[in-house]
């Protein structure tokens, strides 16, 4: 049983407690309380030297100098306050920190509202377990040998193959049919190649279609995304050391994740307007008669303060577009409102969310469109973002990668799944 | 006292407990009261616990480590509380509590770390001695704040001071 | 009377108001109702998505969750108080209510009230609780003075 130590203020009122514990349970774990005496409480916080004025918040410090003194233990940390909460913001950051700085325990966050789910929890417990129990996976660092990664995605299926760290050959097939879209992709990766599928070593799958294909192809790996994105990107960025954040603006959501030595310890999913999502821009390219691969070196050119487009809704912002230009607005000014929207949206609903670590690593297939990776760089006040080589293939390369410290190994996740 | 039993029993309830597992209870009517024994007491947690049950009421008794909990029915907890006090008036104090005694949703060896209220239990009963001395020795004290003296009697005085250097 | 407290949970204010002959009024007795009901599950204190949102009542939805929360279960006593006692700066042990801005919220809402309100100081002295003691205890002699007065008139 994994113990997973809960640092929070506000569960039990705000009426989630159970929520958590049910997300928990789920992956195998088990939600517990570090013990503290009432005399600790004081001397840990002011040794921690962050004035709280809420004791549940002192309460929360103490737990978490008990964990770093080895006066409690756990597998993991969950560290979680009320969402809109500022004192307990700064808190949850700073013992996220704390952890992070003096264990080796894999961390979480989280913000939560009355109205958090367990089924919300779910990923983030899920990477967590995963992080705990596949530790020694997930600290692989280079690829061996000849393995395949497929990334099932919402609307591309992406497929590399790699052998001996190096990525020699890839597929991107439109996702329709699940295994059928993954077979074109890796014919596609081995074309060219001098391999046959029979010369693989061993498949890791990820994404949404992961389980499915896992399963048909006997896939050692089958792997959440979060984990996977995020050791891909570092692994490509160069930067498995330190922390990093890892941005994917997806077709359908949205993946923030920070990492810390390569292992992420908090991510925010959104995916509720697609006003934000990639899949805006593919029908803003659409509009202006462009390509997509176009549409970012024609926003490179345009000044998006001259367009205005800034919806939350994929229907009014199309709209908004047929009326920026109807008003004389140049299609390069509106391909940079469009980048410009799509960044600004996810920085509102998800990067406040997250304590944006440099630096930022963007992956996926948007992280193509220059005009967009310019538009996140602006709105974060000029961090350095990064967009590695092959970033377009990113949970595929992840899914390689790991998948190649398993191919000796008596694991097989496609015999995990039922 | 029987009929009482009898009376409970028809009251069920159930109640989940958050482990999976689920008690049967009556407690939707009952109270619970902790009797804290506090220092200088003149009667022991044992002796506490011989008077409670030489009362003879149908209420629980828990010896605890301050004193002792009691739960049950209002008017039953309240008797013994009310006659618990007379043993020692200014050494005993009565704290509230909303959970029932032993329950697994509060209790430290379910949920790793001990429930709030034990720390607060711990941190009141060191301010107990003075409490028991201010009852011991009871008097009214002025409630108004003192007012703030005017500036110029305050330059005043500063000036009086500074002069006699 | 019935006497409002803050801390809350506090044994030391709510034993002393019991003495006096009146009622405390303790977040323990709202805690009861909760954990004792058999229609609910979300252990430990059986609060669910619903509390939150009638502490709506007490503060607006930017109000993080936890903050409303606490106060669908203090809301009720700030209604019933006829007097409050009120001890700031207690440390963590004298009782709390976790939350730095309900505590706020709750103090506030007592002091709006039309209703006798002592304010005490934490004690930094056994001089200080034994003058705490007293202060309190005249307070709640006067309330009963308080309510003779009244009935005369």
């Amino acid at each position: 049983m994994i113990r997973i130590a809960q640092l929070s203020c506000g569960t039990e009122y705000s009426g989630v407690q159970k929520e958590i514990e049910k997300a928990a349970e789920t992956f195998g774990a088990q939600m517990v309380m570090p013990d503290v005496n009432l005399d600790d409480i004081d001397e840990a916080y002011e040794k921690f030297g962050l004035s709280c004025a809420s004791s549940s918040l002192k309460l929360m410090i103490a737990r978490a100098m008990s964990l770093v003194e080895g006066k409690n233990e756990a597998d993991a940390v969950f560290i979680c306050t009320c969402f809109r909460c500022a004192e307990a913001a700064i808190a949850r950051n700073e013992v996220r920190r704390l952890i992070q700085n003096y264990t080796d325990l894999p961390v979480v966050t989280y913000s939560f509202t009355e109205k958090t789910k367990a089924s919300e929890l779910f990923i983030r417990m899920e990477a967590l377990t995963t992080v705990v129990s596949r530790k020694s996976i997930l600290a692989r660092e280079k690829q061996e040998g000849l393995t395949l990664g497929i990334d099932s995605g919402s609307t591309t299926t992406k497929v590399a193959l790699m052998e001996n760290d190096e990525i020699i050959g890839t597929g991107w097939v439109k996702t329709g049919d699940i295994i059928g879209c993954a077979n074109d992709g890796i014919e596609q990766a081995l074309d060219g190649t001098g391999y046959k599928l029979d010369d693989i070593e061993a498949i890791g799958t990820t994404g949404y279609g992961r389980i499915t294909i896992g399963k048909a192809m006997g896939a050692k790996l089958i792997q959440e995304e979060i984990s996977v994105n995020s050791k891909g990107a570092v692994y490509l960025a160069n930067a498995q050391k330190g922390e990093a954040t890892v941005l994917d603006i997806g077709g359908m959501d949205n993946k923030v994740i920070t990492v810390n030595n390569g292992i992420p310890d908090n991510f925010t999913m959104g995916g509720i307007c697609a006003g934000a999502s990639g899949r805006f821009l593919d029908m803003t390219s659409n509009r202006l008669g462009v390509d997509i691969t176009e549409l970012g070196p024609l926003a490179q050119q345009g000044n998006y303060r001259n367009a205005i487009l800034n919806s939350y809704c994929i229907v009014f912002g199309i709209q908004d577009l047929v009326t920026t230009l109807a008003g004389g607005a140049s299609k390069a000014d509106a391909a940079s409102a469009a980048c410009h929207s799509v960044a600004e949206q996810v920085y509102e609903q998800q990067l406040q969310e997250i304590d944006v670590r440099e630096p930022l690593i963007q992956v996926g297939g948007t992280s193509l469109i220059a005009g967009l990776v310019d538009a996140v760089h602006d709105i974060l006040g000029g961090i350095d973002v990064i967009v590695p080589e092959y970033s377009q293939y990113i949970g595929s390369i992840g899914a390689a990668m790991l998948v190649s410290g398993l191919k000796d190994t008596d694991i097989d996740d496609s015999k995990r799944f039922k | 006292m029987s009929k009482k039993n009898e009376d409970i029993d028809s009251e069920f309830c159930h109640i989940p407990m958050g482990d999976g597992t689920y008690r049967d209870s009556d407690q939707k009517d009952k109270i619970t009261r902790m009797v804290i024994l506090g220092p200088g007491c003149s009667i022991s947690s044992k002796e506490l616990f011989n008077f409670l049950h030489l009362l003879e009421l149908p209420i629980n008794i828990r010896l605890t480590c301050y004193g002792a909990n009691l739960n049950g029915e209002p008017d039953y907890v309240m008797e013994a509380v009310n006659r618990v006090r007379e043993l020692d008036p200014t050494h005993i104090f009565i704290k509230f509590r909303g959970f029932p005694p032993g329950d697994p949703r509060r209790c430290r060896a379910k949920r790793g770390g001990a429930r709030e209220g034990f720390h607060q239990i711990e941190a009141e009963y060191k301010l107990l001695p003075e409490v028991s001395y201010a009852l011991e020795h009871p008097k009214h004290v002025e409630l108004t704040q003192p007012k703030k003296i005017p500036v110029d009697e305050f330059t005043e005085i500063v000036k009086e001071i500074e002069s006699k250097k | 009377m019935k006497v409002a407290i803050f801390p809350p949970n506090s044994m030391i204010l709510a034993d002393m108001i019991v003495r006096s002959g009146h009622e405390p009024l303790v977040v323990q007795n709202q805690m009861k109702q909760k954990v004792t009901s058999p229609d609910l599950d979300a252990p430990p204190f059986n609060m669910t998505e619903d509390d939150p949102i009638s502490g709506l009542k007490y503060a607006a939805i930017e109000v993080p969750s936890g903050v409303r929360g606490r106060m669908s279960l203090f809301g009720p006593i700030i209604e019933e108080a006829e007097a409050a006692i009120i001890m700031n700066e207690a440390p963590y042990g004298f009782g709390c209510v976790g939350c730095a801005r309900s505590s706020e919220l709750t103090v506030f809402s007592l002091r709006r009230k039309d209703i006798p309100v002592l304010e005490l100081d934490y004690p930094t002295s056994r001089d200080d609780t034994v003058e705490m003691v007293y202060k309190i205890n005249t307070f709640l002699d006067n309330l009963d003075n308080d309510g003779e007065d009244e009935s005369n008139d």
